[in-house]
């Protein structure tokens, strides 16, 4: 099967398809731009599409991201390449080139998302979409709401028995699929990179990958999503239905010890969000948020905040130093009570870490002749952010979401907004420069 | 018509991570399984009737409800753990 073949030439290459991307491919496609639209993993919709519900409306995030992805795979003007990367940019005089390498799936775009092939495959590798709770075969849809809803073989993980094959009713497995490597030429370079998620194993005090009651909070949001992986909420160490839930907020955000010492702007929201999620669905739990400061800056933050008070989740003004587990898997938090100046220890049955906002460092390596700027902390330099906020330090170059700092939804949409505004215009000037009759 | 499955392995194997995958899901379908042909059971109960740790008792289980081969029966008096029962179990009722 023949992978899709790109156009020779693009106006606007945007690399990453979480909502930065997203929204800034289809601003820039609805102007009559025509975009590639590269992004690494086997589904667009980057993280949020991963989420239960956005802060502070509460509003489902997959209804709010589902119409937005398929527009994006249905736009005329965008050309969507999945499990695909991007390598090698080299800024021309008008321009840049680029190597688009597209990975096999090793499963052609018949697949209709049938199963079948999930359903017989004997091997179970860890759901790296699920954030291994639990397992997938290594035929696999990458989660319910992919898009494309297309399977993939995880072929470090296949054993070759051939049975997804022997049961595909549109026949649409192809072991022969190669990779495909062209190159492409785009007028300029959006980056939504997006960003990474703290490793809380770094912090070996807190005892996350030993203790398995202890888990990150987006291992909680999906047990949150309706698809979750478990068929409750359920602590993963002996599946006990949790009723003492702890929060330890700023892990691995605004901690110089681990090389990150700015706030991550989003933990403290979703943690409130998840704690009056886990409310509604757990009415009988307690949950405890452990906090340095709560940081409710946007519209309807602090309202957010309060009502999570009212309806009982706690809050305690406490860095905690140090988790440890009991024999019945519950764990103790012994932490430093900011309010008193004490020392104390609370028992909990789960702990969620709120883990912050890391910098994707994968833009340092695109381009080739020229050398995009990076801040102090490593994200995409904005070089005039007051004035011209999507502006990096190569001509031609804009910066989207993410990649340029921490920031929730809303903002990350904004920000996308900018930078597909500042593309266009910048699209218009080099277009006026190259055929003066166009203006 | 030819499968391609068999091309590709004419050019590669399977490597060992797949076969100590393959191996492990099979022996924990398999104890699992046994174990529930008894009865619905808590994880903690699978556990200990089969000798592995909770967690790893989950997360298989959690698989093979997720592809259908489990199902929930109820929950405990203290409202804590779930009982797990083989789908086939219903169906036989």
């Amino acid at each position: 099967m023949k992978m899709r073949e790109p156009k020779k030439h693009y106006d606007v290459l945007v690399v990453g398809g979480g909502i930065a991307g997203q929204e800034t491919a289809l601003n820039l496609a609805n102007l009559g731009y025509k975009v590639a639209l590269v992004e690494k993993d086997y589904s667009i919709g980057g993280k949020m599409i991963l989420l239960s519900k956005v802060f502070p409306t509460l509003d489902c995030a997959a209804c709010i991201t589902t119409p937005k992805v398929s527009e994006t795979a249905r736009h005329p003007n965008i050309d969507v390449f999945t499990y695909s990367e991007v390598e090698g940019i080299y800024k021309q005089e008008k321009g840049f080139r680029f190597t688009l390498r597209q990975k096999p799936r090793y499963v052609t775009e018949d697949c209709t998302g049938c199963q079948l092939c999930e359903q017989v495959c004997p091997v179970v590798v860890e759901d790296e979409y699920q954030y291994g709770l639990v397992g997938r075969k290594a035929i696999f849809i990458p989660h319910s709401i992919a898009n494309p809803r297309i399977a993939a073989i995880d072929i470090e993980h296949c054993t070759f028995c051939g049975l997804c094959e022997n049961v595909c009713p549109p026949k649409c497995i192809d072991f022969t699929q190669q990779e495909r490597v062209d190159q492409v030429y785009a007028t300029a370079v959006v980056l939504a990179t997006g960003y990474k998620l703290f490793d809380p194993t770094i912090i070996r005090r807190y005892g996350y990958g030993k203790y398995k009651n202890v888990v990150t909070a987006m291992q909680m949001e999906r047990q949150l999503v309706p698809t979750r992986p478990f068929n409750n909420i359920l602590r993963p160490g002996d599946g006990k239905v949790p009723d003492n839930i702890a929060y330890v907020l700023c892990t691995g955000s605004r901690d110089v010890t681990v090389g990150n010492p700015i706030c991550s702007q989003v933990c403290c929201m979703y943690s409130t969000k998840q704690a009056q999620l886990l409310m509604g669905a757990l009415p009988m739990a307690d949950v405890t948020l452990y906090y340095i400061n709560i940081r409710a800056f946007g519209k309807g933050f602090c309202e957010f905040y309060q009502q999570a008070r009212a309806m009982g989740v706690g809050y305690v003004k406490g860095k905690v130093g140090r988790i440890w587990e009991k024999g019945n898997g519950n764990l103790v938090l012994r932490y430093e009570d900011i309010e008193t100046g004490e020392v104390a220890e609370a028992e909990h049955d789960l702990v969620v870490l709120s883990i912050g906002i890391l910098p994707n460092k994968d833009y340092q390596k695109l381009f080739k002749n020229v050398k995009v700027d990076q801040d102090p902390y490593s994200y995409v330099k904005q070089i005039d952010e007051l004035t011209s906020p999507a502006r990096t330090s190569v001509d031609g170059v804009f910066v989207a979401g993410t990649a340029s700092g921490p920031m929730d939804i809303p903002d990350t949409i904004l920000s996308a907004g900018a930078a597909s505004s500042e593309t266009a215009s910048y699209l218009c000037k080099v277009y006026k420069e190259i055929q003066p009759s166009l203006s | 018509m030819a499968r391609t499955v068999d091309i590709i392995k004419k050019q590669r194997h399977a490597t060992g991570a797949a076969k100590e995958k393959l191996k492990e899901y099979n022996r924990m379908k398999k104890a699992i399984s046994t174990a529930l042909k008894e009865g619905p059971m808590t994880i903690p109960q699978i556990a200990d009737k089969i000798g592995e740790p909770p967690d790893k008792v989950l997360y298989y289980l959690m698989t093979m409800y997720k592809f259908n081969m489990v199902e929930v029966d109820s929950i405990d008096d203290m409202d804590e753990y779930y009982l797990y029962r083989l789908k086939q179990q219903k169906n036989k009722k």
